[in-house]
């Protein structure tokens, strides 16, 4: 017994020994390079050499006997020959270099920009889930053709508003064929208003940097457009909700977008006001989530609250939504999607500090990890109940706000941008909702709304001053330096960005979706309202072999109301 | 009255109304791309009439008309807020008085947004009554 019980100590002490060793060999540093050089011998390339080095090539024999291994395939006789006569010359081989440069870049921003283009699923899964079971039909048809409306619309006319006048762009082999700015002279400055090449992508702009650019910005243009559909679900005219989108993706979006990102005055803040590198946006908090939060609010505003969400004295009644799983699996969908905004928006992988990509992925996630804790522990502590709607917002809400700063800012500032926005989502909805009376069943406006605004002050705050895009933005040279790190006129050209969004955008979409109740109408009948959309608007329910659970006590009686009214 | 084939019809009218009229501004320098811009101004405004022809047919939605006047107001106030700050770009070099006037101007299209249209679309609330 006391032999066995030795033998077992014995064993525990090799087994613990065993395990010590292996981690310490798995953690162990790797051993340092025996001959480092310091520095690169000068290039000395010459015909010669690439002759040497074509002959060394593996022969067609070799490659025919397969290369399980990976070694042979691709070698410097894959480069192509501009004159056969002369064989491989040093520029063949630079001009291999350039376009894999650009190729890498294209690939990039292409398969970034497919990742944005699924984030019209989540939206369309959140939206429909937050809503009732007898709209939900008509709010996934909404999701599903505001993808037509505004890509049609920007195909038209937004893409030469946005980015007509934006060539120069290195990543992308120059764009040069985008080179019509429109602009205006205002205190001896010359300030860019809308671009003017690009409609129907015809013409010079029939080009292959131009299509992966259109790609890229047409999905984040897209997804301004859907944040306006969640806010007026419920009870939004399909033709009304058809017009809206029409005009924000043809000329709403892609007017601030030209003053941020298209070489517009926005931009020129820095250069022509000494504010900071200018307005700085980095993948669209303000460009993309503010325009299409505010947007929101204006129409929310105009197309009213649902019935039954206020009571005569003001109070609100909760309106739950129908799918639970829809909702957080479409917030997961939207945060995978996220990979593809925040890091596709250096538009290319290769040269001009682009390796920044993996700094601003992860950015991303612990954004969207702090906004989730933000909000799920602010509403538990509140309500002594985790809300499953809000920690999903929280979630969006820190995605939102990262967007903006997430190419020039470190991980704590990002965690705290996430934490803020997360608590900042929860007060926001409840105040549009009790103070305002705006009824926004998916919380769009404080999610993209309020906390785009506080994304694009945040880049104002955080900002330290590490990143380096080609070594200047927006043609400052230097880095995005916040007031926390020393620059407060970084501060006050997003303030700029901010009243901007609140004044000048606000009141366009407020005034075009004005004009739209006056010719068309933005709300539905009440008989249809109580019906539910999915019928009168669409003829088909979302879930007709469902037997519909009555509404609950006070919105039947408010429905009765206003049927009797 | 709900969707209908009048409703797809005006859509699509405008859908091609405004395909012909950017048209007409992609081929503006020639005489053809003012015949477009004015085909398609036409087309747009058809559309919009014959939206608004059906518009009545709806049937009874749950609003009140509110004041026109407040609302024009509202969005005037946001607007005054950036011009507000726009042109505190120019009114002073410091970084110190363009946030501040920056901020005035925020603080004014917010009164706009939140206090001055929220009074005007809740002034006759259909909830209310």
């Amino acid at each position: 017994m006391k032999s066995m019980s030795r033998m077992s100590f014995i064993i525990l002490l090799l087994t613990i020994g065993l395990a010590i060793g292996i981690t310490a060999y798995a953690q162990a540093p790797a051993a340092p390079p025996t001959a480092t050089p310091t520095a690169a011998p000068p290039p000395s390339a010459s015909t010669a050499e690439l002759a040497a080095g074509v002959a060394k090539a593996p022969a067609t024999s070799d490659l025919a006997k397969g290369d399980p291994g990976g070694s042979i395939t691709g070698n410097i006789n894959d480069v192509p020959v501009s004159d056969s006569k002369t064989g491989l010359t040093l520029g063949d081989t630079a001009n291999q270099v350039g376009q894999n440069k650009i190729a890498i870049n294209f690939v990039w921003t292409l398969i970034t920009g497919f990742l944005v283009m699924f984030m019209q699923a989540g939206f369309a899964m959140v939206e429909s889930g937050l809503t009732r079971v007898k709209n939900a039909n008509h709010t996934y048809m909404m999701n599903f053709f505001v993808y037509t409306v505004g890509l049609f619309s920007y195909w038209l006319i937004g893409f030469a508003i946005q980015q007509g006048g934006s060539a120069g762009n290195g990543n992308l082999g120059g764009l040069q064929s985008l080179s019509v700015e429109h602009t205006t002279t205002l205190f001896g400055k010359t300030w860019g208003l809308f671009g003017g090449t690009g409609f129907f992508l015809s013409g010079h702009t029939y080009d292959v940097g131009v299509m992966v650019l259109f790609l890229f910005e047409m999905v984040f243009m897209d997804t301004a457009l859907t944040i306006v559909t969640g806010a007026c679900a419920e009870r939004w005219k399909f033709l009304a909700f058809c017009m809206a989108s029409t005009v924000m993706g043809a000329l709403t979006y892609p007017l601030y977008a030209n003053w941020a990102w298209g070489g517009g005055w926005l931009a020129q803040l820095g250069a022509n006001n000494q504010l900071g590198h200018g307005y700085c946006d980095f993948a669209g908090s303000g460009v993309v989530h503010s325009v299409g939060g505010i947007t929101a609010l204006a129409v929310c505003m105009i197309v009213g609250p649902r019935i039954g969400k206020y009571n005569r004295d003001g109070s609100s009644n909760p309106i739950i939504g129908h799918d639970v799983s829809a909702v957080l699996i479409g917030c997961f969908i939207l945060a995978f999607g996220w990979f593809g905004f925040n890091p596709g928006s250096t538009l290319g992988a290769s040269a001009a500090g682009n390796l920044r990509i993996g700094a601003i992925a992860v950015d991303t996630m612990l954004a969207g990890c702090t906004g989730t804790f933000g909000a799920l522990l602010y509403m538990w502590i509140k309500n002594g109940k985790v809300d499953y709607s809000m920690s999903g917002n929280g979630l969006l809400a820190g995605l939102v706000a990262i967007t903006a700063p997430s190419g020039f800012v470190n991980t704590v500032g990002a965690c705290i941008i996430g934490l803020v926005a997360g608590v900042l989502v929860c007060l926001s909805c409840s105040f549009f909702e009790n103070a305002l009376k705006v009824d926004d069943p998916v919380g769009a406006i404080s999610v993209h709304g309020t906390n785009g605004l506080w994304g694009v002050l945040s880049v104002g705050l955080f900002a330290d001053g590490t990143s380096n895009y080609g070594g200047a933005w927006n043609g400052v040279s230097g880095s995005v330096t916040g007031l926390f790190y020393g620059d407060a006129s970084q501060l006050a050209a997003q303030l700029v960005g901010i009243s901007t969004l609140i004044g000048f955008v606000f009141t366009f979409s407020f005034l075009v979706n004005l004009a739209i109740e006056f010719f068309v109408g933005h709300r539905v009948s009440i008989e249809t309202e109580v019906a539910g959309l999915d019928l009168p608007e669409m003829g088909q329910l979302g879930y007709p072999e469902f037997v519909f659970k009555p509404e609950p006590d006070v919105l039947l009686h408010a429905e009765k109301q206003y049927a009797v009214a | 009255m709900a969707a209908n084939r009048s409703q797809g019809s005006y859509y699509t009218l405008f859908l091609a109304a405004a395909t012909v009229l950017c048209s007409g501004i992609y081929f503006w320098s020639s005489g053809l791309g003012k015949l477009l811009l004015l085909v398609g101004l036409a087309g747009m405004a058809g559309s919009l009439f014959g939206m608004m022809s059906i518009k009545s047919l709806e049937g009874r939605t749950a609003m009140r008309p509110s004041p026109l006047a407040m609302k024009l107001i509202g969005a005037g106030a946001s607007l005054l807020g950036w011009v507000i700050t726009l042109f505190g770009m120019h009114l002073t070099p410091s970084v110190s008085g363009r946030i501040f006037l920056a901020l005035v101007g925020i603080a004014v299209s917010l009164f706009g947004i939140l206090v001055v249209l929220p009074a005007a679309f809740n002034k006759k609330a259909v909830w209310k009554s």
